[in-house]
């Protein structure tokens, strides 16, 4: 909302003040209407990509130190960024899709500018209940073209995305038990790679995509495995009387972070997947589950019980204060370590950490719930 | 900690029992992988076509083990429930399913997790009792199929429990 305000405002001073970062954080941009068949169509996604980009502020041309523009039309698009000397910083060209494409220059325009990932061209999983059973959707990171991966009508959660949302892994309930299942996203192939005595869930595709840490309780407790992604070669990595669930993966897949309430509450623990002994992470907090290791190693955001509720708590993996960022659960961090998707009900947010800003990306899909996004 | 102290004592007979009373589905490369398994004993492998909520497994017939507020103890008032079934399972042939649920509160994957170690406190119960580890199969639902789905305490404190489903 400030984006937009701020580029139809002739005063741009007063829009300033209801950012809570300051003005220097962030880039000024302006945003020239391509031009072009296709070119209101693929505007219309890079100024939405743009401003929940979080590292810009959308500004009228007299003010911008840079500027995104071009032309579409055809299947292509010619994207350039040129700064406040005329000089171009950025030309490339594109095929695909109107959004595919908008998306990839909108990727684009944040690493050339910022030197970081975008989370434009990335696809997040969620559980929705729209159907009237728990199925696996998949979609854009904005919520958009959403569709329903499964169709079992039994019970189907707990969904990971895999490195460029290639596979996904989730469990399923159809066989009777909850079994782990992946997916091969392009071909939409199926199988059933876990399916040992008890229960068998929360799989994480590591970021290499090769592994995948889950909960199994086939020994006799919910304790922590890493897998192969076909599900062979299980090793244990906890042995407690506790609860172990939620592992999450280092981004260079050295390290898990998970949940375990053997100390009589649920709180989170680091441990290298190689096996050895955990160690806590103090948070403060009483009830810690649902851990997501950021992209760059620094931070971890997780859900914690408040009062009656739940919120969402980010903290410095290294140790320090746990912050309470928004009221929800499920937080999954997104590609570049600026953004969380976090469940709340009936929807799922994207939260801009640095700012606070809270934008509704998926709604109408029933209760929705654990989100994964893809790297 | 919360290491209940029979698990110890009773994993090394259970797990004779288990070896001799296994039967129709003797594959067992899950069982104890790593030699250690410091806090439960292995699960026997699933039957095949026995699933909790299929046609073929008997709910009801026993009352369900409540439990507290993100607690997997059973409580000392609940035990009898308990022992009930591990003497009917004495004088039975007939294997058992225990399905663990939990209150809507929580994280999902978390209650998923909790929901299985209800499951396997009753199961480790049964075992103390005598009964064979390889007669009990676990799974747990979470906090999916509430026996009450109205919210607040009472709802809550139904929807926290073990089930009991004999395999027929």
């Amino acid at each position: 909302m400030v984006a937009l305000a701020g580029a139809v405002a002739p005063v741009l001073a007063q829009d300033t003040a209801t950012i809570t970062v300051r003005k220097g954080d962030r880039v000024s941009l302006a945003l020239a209407s391509l031009g072009g068949v296709s070119g209101p169509a693929v505007t219309k996604v890079l100024q939405n990509d743009l401003d929940l980009a979080g590292w810009f502020q959308l500004v009228p041309a007299a003010q911008a130190s840079y500027t995104v523009g071009g032309t579409a039309g055809g299947g292509s698009l010619q994207g350039k960024v040129t700064d406040g000397a005329g000089s171009v910083v950025l030309s490339k060209t594109y095929t695909g899709d109107d959004r595919s494409m908008a998306h990839e220059f909108a990727d684009d325009v944040v690493e050339t500018l910022t030197g970081n990932k975008g989370i434009a061209t990335t696809k997040i999983a969620f559980v929705g209940t729209g159907s009237g059973a728990k199925e696996i959707y998949l979609a854009d990171y904005d919520g958009d073209n959403s569709r329903r991966l499964t169709s079992d009508r039994s019970i189907s959660v707990a969904p990971s995305l895999g490195p460029g949302a290639r596979n996904l892994a989730y469990t399923g309930y159809q066989g009777g038990y909850p079994d782990v299942y992946v997916i091969d996203v392009a071909t939409g192939a199926r199988n059933r790679v876990i399916n040992a005595p008890g229960t068998n869930s929360g799989a994480a595709v590591s970021p290499d995509g090769g592994r995948m840490a889950l909960t199994m309780s086939k020994d006799g407790n919910p304790e922590i495995y890493v897998t192969g992604l076909r599900g062979g070669g299980a090793k244990r990595l906890t042995r407690t009387s506790g609860v172990e669930s939620s592992p999450t993966w280092s981004p260079d897949g050295g390290e898990l972070i998970y949940s375990s309430d053997d100390g009589g509450s649920p709180q989170l623990y680091r441990i290298s997947a190689g096996g050895g002994s955990p160690r806590q992470i103090p948070t403060g907090q009483g009830y810690c589950t649902d851990p997501s290791w950021s992209p760059d190693g620094k931070k971890v955001a997780f859900t914690v019980r408040s009062g009656g509720g739940f919120s969402v708590a980010v903290m410095d993996v290294a140790g320090g204060a746990a912050r309470i960022v928004a009221s929800g659960q499920n937080p999954v961090w997104g590609r570049g370590g600026r953004h969380l998707i976090f469940s709340s009900g009936s929807s799922l947010n994207l939260l801009d950490v640095p700012t606070g800003r809270t934008t509704t990306i998926v709604s109408g899909l029933g209760k929705v719930s654990e989100p994964t996004w893809s790297f | 900690m919360r290491l209940l102290p029979y698990v110890q004592l009773f994993a090394a007979a259970a797990l004779a029992l288990a070896t001799v009373s296994c039967k129709t589905n003797p594959k067992d490369e899950f069982a104890g992988v790593d030699g250690d398994f410091v806090s439960g004993v292995p699960l026997p492998s699933r039957q095949d076509g026995a699933a909790f909520m299929g046609g073929n497994v008997a709910k009801g017939q026993f009352p369900p083990v409540q439990f507290g507020y993100d607690s997997f103890e059973v409580s000392p008032s609940e035990l009898s429930k308990v022992q009930a079934v591990a003497e009917a399972m004495k004088g039975s042939r007939s294997d058992m399913i225990i399905a663990g649920f939990t209150d809507e509160r929580g994280t999902e994957e978390y209650n998923r997790g909790l929901g299985e170690r209800r499951a396997l406190a009753v199961r480790e119960v049964l075992i103390s009792q005598g009964v064979s580890g390889g007669r009990v199969q676990t799974v747990s639902f979470g906090e999916e199929m509430p026996i009450d789905s109205g919210g607040g305490e009472a709802a809550w404190a139904a929807n926290r429990r073990a089930e009991f489903g004999v395999i027929r």
